[in-house]
């Protein structure tokens, strides 16, 4: 008698018909019964159907501006390509599709929108932001009490929700105008050109913060968690030469620095 | 004296009785502004299984006025692979935040070698499977340190080589666990239909006294088949099984289920009336 592993397996090959030869579809079939009104493939298509009904409307859910830019009958066929290739892993869905963009950037259809793969990597960082660890902002008091010594040694970190996204498009125009609450000229001029983000959650509000290219490469550096000391001397042979001292600041009051430690 | 206040402390969390609504982030805002008369809410385990953020902060204030069920579709207690660890220590965590009165999963796998369909799909009903579903429940019990309820998928396709039927079987693997079981009066109904079996005798073969929870909710027609969408008023048919179900199983909370086309509270309120008014006239 076939095993229930077998008949999972079958099953699950069959669904994103991986082999691309429908081989599978047909073995599952040989053990589902027929109805009257519905053979046995009927019985499976139900649910081969809805579970890449499923996994589409999750990645609608996760990229909804991208499914904007390219329309649900073509964003579907491309998230039932992404399914071939990519299994979800987690049973959490909020985790599918971490590496579409990726995808995207691939996917020789989307190549007439080359800025497509980007937004995609924006709309996942605003949905990891939104589930990522809840913070209470960088301890002033605590930091006003390490001593000289201690100094040098302190590491700076971003916001746990915190993504660094740089586009040679203006992605954040691009996503600004594609919100269903836009109002006002959607148009969007690709000659704008590139953007450099940040994008975290401050408490329970989501922020997609514009930076230039001094507070992109002081952020870039603390992302790595260098100690203090050795970041300036980074940052001091880095072009532009970013006068971290006065900077560090305003990266503090704008949230973009969450916390610290004192490297051993 | 202390013992026996920590038996009744954890007796008065396990207790919810009349009607209950599945709780969804269209309605947050609406029920922390006006607190409606609700029994209880269910929340979808999977949802809160992030870090922080809104969905968390929201279930922590519905819970702060309301007890809360955990309703998860993620365990795939039917697989052939063993209970994710991670999943089991995401859901403890949450068990251990928000209290819930009862935790329950499917009678159903949904992930095979570690790769997820993200849908209920049924098993052939045989002793392997039995053997593989109830060593899965237990270790699951084990690792949360309490029962779970087990809930009956609605399906739309049976498997020639299962020897027992879907009751028969769920009869089993109540008497081999300590689990209790969430009895979805929808879903036997589109089963039914579905299968062409009898539903009342499905509902006659198990045991009242494990059923703790029931489930309503609105299927959809495909001519050929009843489709389980969860996006409609609970439908006539499915009332009157609920009838006859409340007669053999006693007035158990009964959960108001939508998931898609999301409608105003108040038809969930509207549904959730109804059924206290059928559990009241068994009471």
């Amino acid at each position: 008698m076939t095993s229930l592993h077998t008949i999972q397996s079958l099953f699950y090959d069959a669904v994103f018909d991986r082999k691309k030869d429908s081989s599978a579809l047909s073995e599952i079939s040989e053990y589902i019964n027929a109805t009257p009104g519905l053979n046995a493939q009927d019985h499976f298509n139900i649910y081969r159907d809805s579970i890449i009904a499923t996994l589409n409307r999750a990645l609608r859910e996760i990229y909804p501006v991208c499914c904007r830019l390219v329309g649900e009958k073509f964003f579907n066929g491309m998230g039932t390509e992404y399914m071939r290739s990519h299994p979800s892993c987690s049973a959490d869905l909020a985790e599918y599709g971490g590496d579409f963009a990726e995808f995207i950037s691939g996917f020789k259809h989307a190549s007439e929108l080359p800025y497509l793969a980007d937004v995609a990597q924006l709309e996942l960082a605003w949905h990891r932001a939104f589930h990522a660890a809840d913070e209470s902002g960088l301890d002033l008091a605590a930091l006003d009490e390490v001593s000289e010594t201690d100094k040098p040694h302190i590491v700076f970190y971003l916001p746990v929700s915190a993504s660094l996204i740089a586009s040679e498009f203006p992605i954040q125009h691009i996503w600004q105008v594609n919100q269903s609450d836009f109002e006002g000229d959607d148009r969007v001029d690709l000659d704008e050109g590139g953007i450099k983000l940040l994008i975290w959650r401050q408490d329970y509000t989501m922020r997609i913060d514009p930076m230039d290219d001094v507070e992109w490469s002081i952020l870039k550096q603390i992302e790595t968690g260098h100690s203090f000391d050795s970041l300036c001397t980074i940052l001091s042979e880095n072009k532009p030469i970013a006068d971290i001292e006065n900077i560090l600041p305003v990266l503090v009051q704008r949230g973009w620095i969450a916390s610290f430690s004192i490297d051993d | 004296m202390f013992l026996l206040a920590l038996i009744m402390a954890k007796f008065e969390q396990a207790v919810i009785s009349g009607a209950g609504i599945g709780l969804r982030s269209q309605h947050y805002q609406e029920i922390l502004a006006d607190k409606p008369e609700v029994n209880w809410f269910e929340a979808l385990t999977e949802n809160y299984f992030g870090d922080g953020g809104l969905p968390l902060h929201h279930l922590e204030k519905v819970r702060e006025h309301y007890p809360i069920t955990l309703h998860g579709v993620g365990m795939s207690l039917g697989s052939t692979s063993p209970v994710d660890h991670n999943y089991l220590a995401k859901l403890k965590r949450l068990i251990e935040r928000f209290e819930p009165a009862y935790v329950s999963d499917h009678l159903a796998w949904v992930s095979v070698d570690g790769h997820f369909v993200h849908d209920l799909v049924p098993f052939p009903y045989t002793e392997e499977a039995l053997k593989n579903f109830v060593n899965n429940v237990m270790q699951a019990q084990d690792y949360l340190g309490r029962s779970l309820l087990i809930e009956n998928p609605a399906s739309y396709l049976g498997f020639d080589c299962a020897d027992m039927t879907e009751w028969d079987f769920l009869r089993e693997v109540v008497a081999r666990t300590e689990c209790d079981l969430l009895i979805d009066v929808n879903n036997i109904y589109v089963s039914a239909v579905n299968h062409g079996f009898d539903a009342l005798e499905y509902i006659k073969a198990l045991p009242p006294e494990r059923v703790k929870e029931i489930h309503l909710a609105g299927y959809e027609d495909h001519k050929d088949y009843l489709f389980d969408t969860h996006g409609y008023r609970v439908h006539p048919p499915v009332w009157e099984l609920y009838r006859s179900a409340l007669d053999y199983f006693g007035p158990v909370a009964t959960l108001i289920e939508w998931d898609t086309d999301i409608p105003g509270f108040n038809v969930l309120m509207e549904e959730a009336s109804k059924a206290d008014q059928l559990m009241r006239a068994v009471a």
